[in-house]
């Protein structure tokens, strides 16, 4: 096992259960997109659910097995849960911006038939992974030309209406192939933002600075430098519309110890961008 | 209860979309995934629909299992436990005052008579959950069984969050060690 101990200790208290609504969603992110924290979430729901042998069984009432059955035969054929990975290398230009990255959205919506406690609405979110460049490991003249590799992975949400909350956005800040680097979730309602450090190197002499950019191509503005020590971050959303939240791109950049000397991003950058999420009907 | 290689073997039918062997896998199994998931939720409504859920998901996902990585039962159960907690941890986080009574009920006591079922893995789980200290393994338990969350524990062990949050990882990372897998 080759992960740092925030992240197993992530994994075995996403498994007992224990973590709060954001960082549940947070771990489900990283379940679609890191094998290893996959890997050791489903060890330890093996070691634990051992518990379960201890569990009284209760008897649920009949009616319930002719409700499962109508929900099947609404949804259609069965069909396996599909994570398509899109990869879409393009050249960028060198300096970091927050550009717009195009992506393939693919929303599928999923229906309830039988509502108990208030409708349910499903929905997709899906997480739009850019690569990291890494350039910080040469001078800048001798930087290769850079790639953005874009991802984008479905998983289906299922959200109550009765709660009245609108769902939560997942971003996930992929370093390489095999490690997020940072996850964040953005709270539509209250404004907030969270960001975990997952697996991003903490650098004494360096600062992480999260930006927004509203508009393609547009000028990111800075939401602020993620703490070092802490792993994670809320920064306020504000000044910002939850239309414009749902369209912006989100960049990660490296920057001198405190944050960006200017009001642009001087770093490398990692790109993110929060999917739409379209509650049905 | 069917043996887990029956279960297997049902849910490889159910990922071929069987109906039939479906319906066995939740005759086999519903009482235990209810039994579960209603220790968490308390209420039965929540119950219901959260038990439907996970049968929903096992249906359209039962061709993702895989038996070299876990039990059917064990599969189903994280399914189950987790549609449970997405729930409590979203109800819990805007009405966290109306539960303290409902908290009192301890989480830690098991079904007598399930111990002739006791498998060799548990005996070793429950010999390294004994070796943590009383009220540590008290919290895992709460946890596990009725799905308290830090804030709760934090309550009721009358420590700050962050605190519990270090004990419970501390205890986990014993257990695995104990368990040396």
């Amino acid at each position: 096992m080759t992960m740092d101990e925030d992240r197993q200790g992530f994994a075995a208290e996403y498994a007992l259960g224990t973590l709060d609504s954001d960082e549940r969603a947070q771990a489900e992110a990283l379940l679609l997109v890191d094998p290893d924290f996959s890997a050791a979430v489903r060890q330890w729901e093996r070691r634990l659910g051992e518990l379960n042998v201890l569990v009284a069984p209760v008897e649920p009432q009949d009616a319930l097995w002719e409700q499962i059955r109508a929900r099947i035969a609404a949804a259609g054929p069965t069909e396996p849960m599909r994570l398509p990975e899109v990869v879409v290398a393009r050249p960028v230009a060198a300096a970091p911006s927050a550009e717009i990255i195009d992506l393939t959205q693919r929303v599928r919506r999923w229906r309830s038939v039988t509502a108990v406690t208030g409708a349910l609405a499903a929905a997709l979110v899906a997480v739009v992974v850019a690569r990291d460049l890494r350039p910080d490991l040469m001078p800048a003249s001798l930087q290769p030309r850079q790639q953005v590799v874009e991802r984008v992975v479905e998983k289906e949400v299922v959200r109550e209406v009765a709660s009245a909350r609108p769902a939560q956005f997942v971003a996930v800040f992929q370093k390489d192939e095999q490690s997020p680097s940072f996850v964040m979730t953005v709270d539509i309602d209250k404004r907030t933002v969270t960001v975990r450090q997952v697996a991003a190197e903490r650098l004494a002499d360096k600062s992480y600075q999260l930006w927004i950019a509203t508009q393609p191509g547009g000028a990111p503005q800075s939401l602020g430098v993620l703490g070092n020590d802490e792993f994670t971050v809320k920064a306020t959303l504000a000044a910002y519309d939850p239309a414009v939240i749902n369209g912006a791109t989100f960049g990660i950049s490296l920057e001198p110890l405190g944050g960006s000397p200017t009001d642009r991003p001087t770093g490398p950058v990692i790109h993110a961008r929060l999917l739409q999420v379209t509650p049905s009907q | 209860m069917l043996t887990p290689a029956e279960l297997v073997w049902l849910m490889a039918a159910v990922a071929k979309g069987d109906q039939a062997a479906f319906e066995r896998l939740y005759v086999a199994t519903r009482a235990k995934l209810y039994g579960v998931v209603l220790r968490i939720l308390r209420r039965s409504d929540l119950a219901d629909e959260v038990l439907q859920e996970t049968y929903l998901k096992i249906w359209h996902s039962a061709g993702t299992f895989d038996p070299k990585i876990a039990s059917p039962i064990t599969w189903m159960v994280a399914i189950a436990r987790n549609r449970a907690l997405d729930l409590i941890r979203k109800k819990t986080e805007a009405s966290l005052e109306d539960e303290p009574a409902a908290m009192e009920a301890a989480g830690e006591e098991v079904n007598p008579l399930a111990r002739r079922e006791m498998t060799e893995e548990l005996r070793r789980l429950l010999g390294c959950l004994g070796q943590l200290q009383e009220d540590r393994r008290r919290m895992v338990l709460l946890a596990y069984y009725s799905g308290w969350s830090r804030e709760q524990l934090s309550a009721k062990f009358d420590a700050p969050a962050n605190t519990i949050k270090t004990w419970l990882r501390r205890s986990l990372m014993e257990i695995r060690e104990c368990l040396g897998s």
